[in-house]
């Protein structure tokens, strides 16, 4: 007899043998807190748009406007962060919409898409804001490089390739770090998924569905 | 209209927990585990119940809101089951081989479940609740022939570790 047969046969009987849960005893459970990967996921992705905002309110605004007014750069500074925070809003939409979108009774299948849809576009936000990094950086260092003021307290004899250099690996070096650190946060929390997502739909390439 | 809600909820889950209790058995391995994947299932049908509207059976609609919970929203650790754990299925294949009564059968059947993947156990699991391939497709979300074909393989799986 077929091994899963004979679990078959005795499967309804369990019945008698599983908890019963009172009421009462439901009515508590539904009342306590999840901890669901979609609400780590949901956390996490508020994280990573709040704290670098929050970041930003502690930033020294008169400074900063006289510093890039002095550099030339504060026409440049006024497209840039406009285009940045219509590109945030933008984000902010997105990731509402695929929240809404994640639902537990839909089926697995769609079910993990979503939930690696929503990923996906969190990623977006980290690519985008990763590439801002060397676009200011290297703007704003490029115009600081060629003041008098940094050329005076350059040590003699230093060359500006050694100067660039640095700086590029500098402006590196933070990418790849940040980088890394969005690829172990995310490795961790979607590497069941994905493992179940692809076991589900790719197996040996045999899916017509 | 919230605790009517709840308490329509409270009524329905009662009546059909042992569908929850069903897929906590299959998932977890200890007391504790199983308490705790059942708890979440409970919240997430919870969250999902203003949606549910009838469409589909209490239960049927229960089956993916479970599953889905197993298989992709949970995160606990606990659950993992140890290596030793199949070794000591091995170990009992061979020294009961002259002791084999239904019941032991179905404590190695047991064991030997905990070693597939969280989707294949999901497939284990429709197929002991009697649903057919068009219904496993549909609440997997894959075709009837991707089911068949897994199913199979599933079987095959099982036969292999309970027999090596």
């Amino acid at each position: 007899m077929d091994q899963l047969e004979l679990l078959k046969k005795n499967w309804k009987k369990l019945d008698h043998t599983l908890p019963k849960l009172s009421r009462e005893e439901i009515s508590n459970l539904i009342h306590k807190k999840s901890s669901s990967i979609v609400k780590w996921i949901f956390i996490i992705s508020l994280l990573e748009f709040i704290i670098p905002n929050i970041l930003l309110l502690f930033a020294d605004f008169d400074k900063y406007t006289t510093e890039t007014r002095a550099l030339g750069l504060l026409n440049f500074s006024i497209i840039f962060n406009t285009i940045t925070y219509i590109v945030i809003i933008y984000f902010i939409y997105r990731f509402y919409k695929n929240y809404q979108s994640i639902s537990a009774d839909s089926n697995p299948k769609v079910l993990m898409q979503n939930i690696i849809k929503t990923r996906r576009s969190v990623k977006h936000y980290i690519w985008f804001n990763l590439a801002m990094i060397p676009i200011i950086s290297l703007v704003t260092l490029y115009k600081k490089f060629s003041t008098p003021d940094f050329l005076e307290k350059l040590p003699e004899g230093t060359s500006m390739l050694l100067v660039w250099f640095l700086t590029f690996v500098l402006v590196a070096v933070i990418v790849t770090l940040t980088w890394l650190f969005y690829r172990l946060l995310y490795g961790i929390l979607l590497h069941k998924l994905k493992k179940n997502y692809n076991e589900l739909v790719y197996s040996n390439g045999d899916d017509c569905g | 209209m919230t605790e009517e809600l709840e308490h329509k909820f409270i009524a329905d889950l009662e009546q059909h927990q042992n569908i929850v209790h069903k897929v906590c058995k299959l998932y977890t391995n200890n007391k504790d585990a199983h308490n705790d994947l059942f708890q979440e299932i409970t919240i997430q049908l919870w969250k999902a119940y203003p949606k549910f509207r009838g469409e589909a059976k209490f239960s049927t609609w229960m089956y993916r809101v479970a599953l889905n919970t197993a298989i992709t929203l949970y995160r606990k650790s606990k659950r993992t089951i140890k290596t030793q754990d199949f070794d000591s299925v091995l170990f009992k294949i061979e020294s009961s081989e002259y002791d084999d009564t239904e019941e032991q059968q179905l404590q190695l059947l047991y064991k030997a479940i905990h070693h597939l993947s969280d989707i294949e156990k999901a497939l284990v699991f429709l197929y002991l609740e009697d649903k057919n391939y068009r219904e496993i497709s549909e609440t997997m979300g894959i075709s009837e022939v991707n089911a068949r074909v897994k199913m199979n393989r599933v079987k095959n799986k099982l036969k292999k570790i309970l027999n090596p």
